[in-house]
């Protein structure tokens, strides 16, 4: 589904990817986590044709973007992004926010893009909530919209830049079952994250990310029970306390 | 008193009407090509920034009235016939406005963060259908108190189409005020007619720009 084969990225003259290699299959759910500044949001944004890249390439169902020719904007349609500060557009209704891109990109009509929209919000519970704006909803529910809008295209993948870690405590947990709802569903997870009982929970793979490398890897258990190197013990220390 | 402005209302208030109506092509027109020039002004393409900025940088370190010279008298060279002058100002104060209100749409979308346009992209929306629904509409409503203001300006501003000849409610006043001889109370009540007008507007922005205050909604 994603191959990321050993790309490089500089903001100037720092680097903030090194020689990223990864693989994500389909159905598979993989977690990132390091400290900030590590270049895990980077890594998101170069997948999503956000940012670009130096060196090495990144190929997205088949299609690379490194190649000048690709439509960016078609490949995103593929893959669903829920961001840290929920962005929501707030001059539209929950309803709009949702029906914005499968009306304007997919060109479906109105009923039938709103009926999907009803559905998607019946899944991340709150159907009430349609007609409401943005700034009129919790953090947990703005959140929840945000996943409900990114599944309106129907995406292959669904990446989450820490989705949570802008959310009051007793938000986390509400967004947290709809991810885990989402992964059982059986669909592709790239999700940043600090929560690491989720991690434990959904995660195939957990990648550990210092310094715009990857440090470490390995499946969920053995991530947490042998970590290899002394970097990821001392971080694994410091958030699991 | 106000003798000389009744025995010539209608002729008067048909000029206002003229100054309404500039006024209203003005602020269509601006607000349109100034969405335009603001998104030049934040584009990351040097082809479209430079040539947006050299224009707004231009038009803005001229006076208004050289514009509308500019443009009465250059144009029918450029063009090969000559210009109604209505037309002539109308294309001035588009041209003109698009300048200032393109920098204050540019100032609403520096208030837009990276990561909204992202999750707009990240749903497969192209850049135009990006600013057409996003940063347009969330730029207009942030910037409304200024947009308001700056439309104010413009529709004070439409009384310098007089320069051209255009019978707009100043050159009618100085063309009765040339028969009946009554300066003061012909000015007296141009000046009370913008003024009413100008004041409404003011407080229209006003009041928008404490219920975005109160409510914070964006």
């Amino acid at each position: 589904m994603i191959e990321i084969k050993n790309v490089s990225k500089w903001f100037g003259d720092f680097q903030v990817l090194v020689d990223i290699d990864e693989v994500v299959e389909r159905g598979q759910k993989v977690v990132i986590c390091g400290p900030s500044g590590s270049g895990k949001s980077t890594l998101l944004r170069c997948i999503n044709g956000l940012e670009p890249y130096q060196k090495g390439e990144i190929v997205v169902d088949g299609v690379s973007l490194s190649d000048p020719t690709t439509n960016l904007y078609k490949l995103r349609e593929k893959l669903g992004m829920v961001f840290q500060r929920f962005e929501l557009y707030p001059h539209m209704t929950v309803m709009r926010n949702i029906t914005l891109a499968p009306m304007k990109v997919r060109k479906k009509s109105r009923p039938e893009a709103e009926k999907k929209a009803m559905e998607l919000l019946e899944r991340v519970g709150i159907p009430d909530k349609a007609s409401a704006f943005p700034a009129n909803l919790s953090g947990g529910q703005q959140q929840r919209v945000a996943i409900a809008r990114a599944l309106a295209m129907e995406p292959a993948c669904m990446m989450f830049d820490e989705p949570t870690s802008a959310l009051d405590p007793e938000m986390i947990q509400e967004v947290l079952e709809v991810m885990i709802g989402l992964a059982k569903d059986g669909m592709t997870m790239l999700v940043v994250t600090h929560e690491m009982g989720f991690a434990r929970e959904v995660a195939d793979e957990i990648i550990f990310m210092d310094a715009g490398r990857i440090v470490e890897r390995g499946s969920g258990d053995e991530f947490f029970k042998n970590p290899k190197s002394q970097r990821t013990k001392d971080f694994l220390g410091q958030i699991l306390k | 008193m106000f003798d000389a402005v009744f025995n010539n209302l209608p002729y008067l208030l048909g000029g206002f009407l003229t100054n309404v109506q500039l006024a209203a092509f003005a602020l269509a027109g601006g607000l349109f090509l100034g969405a335009l020039v603001g998104l030049g002004r934040i584009s990351k393409r040097p082809w479209v920034y430079h040539p947006v900025t050299a224009y707004v940088n231009f038009l803005r370190n001229i006076p208004l009235i050289l514009v509308i010279f500019w443009v009465y008298f250059v144009m029918p060279i450029l063009t090969g016939r000559s210009m109604d002058p209505f037309i002539s100002a109308a294309v001035s104060f588009v041209v003109f406005e698009a300048t200032y209100f393109g920098e204050i749409f540019r100032a609403g979308f520096q208030t837009i963060s990276r990561d909204l346009v992202s999750a707009a992209y990240s749903t497969g929306l192209t850049y135009r259908q990006t600013a057409t629904h996003i940063l347009v509409p969330i730029a207009f409503r942030r910037m409304l108190p200024s947009l308001i203001t700056q439309s104010i300006i413009t529709f004070q501003d439409t009384s310098l189409a007089y320069v051209i000849g255009l019978q707009e409610m100043v050159r009618r006043t100085t063309i009765v005020d040339s028969i009946e001889v009554r300066s003061i109370q012909l000015y007296s009540f141009v000046a009370i007619l913008f003024f009413v007008i100008c004041f409404i507007g003011s407080r229209i922005s006003l009041h928008y720009e404490e219920k975005s205050r109160k409510a914070k909604v964006l």
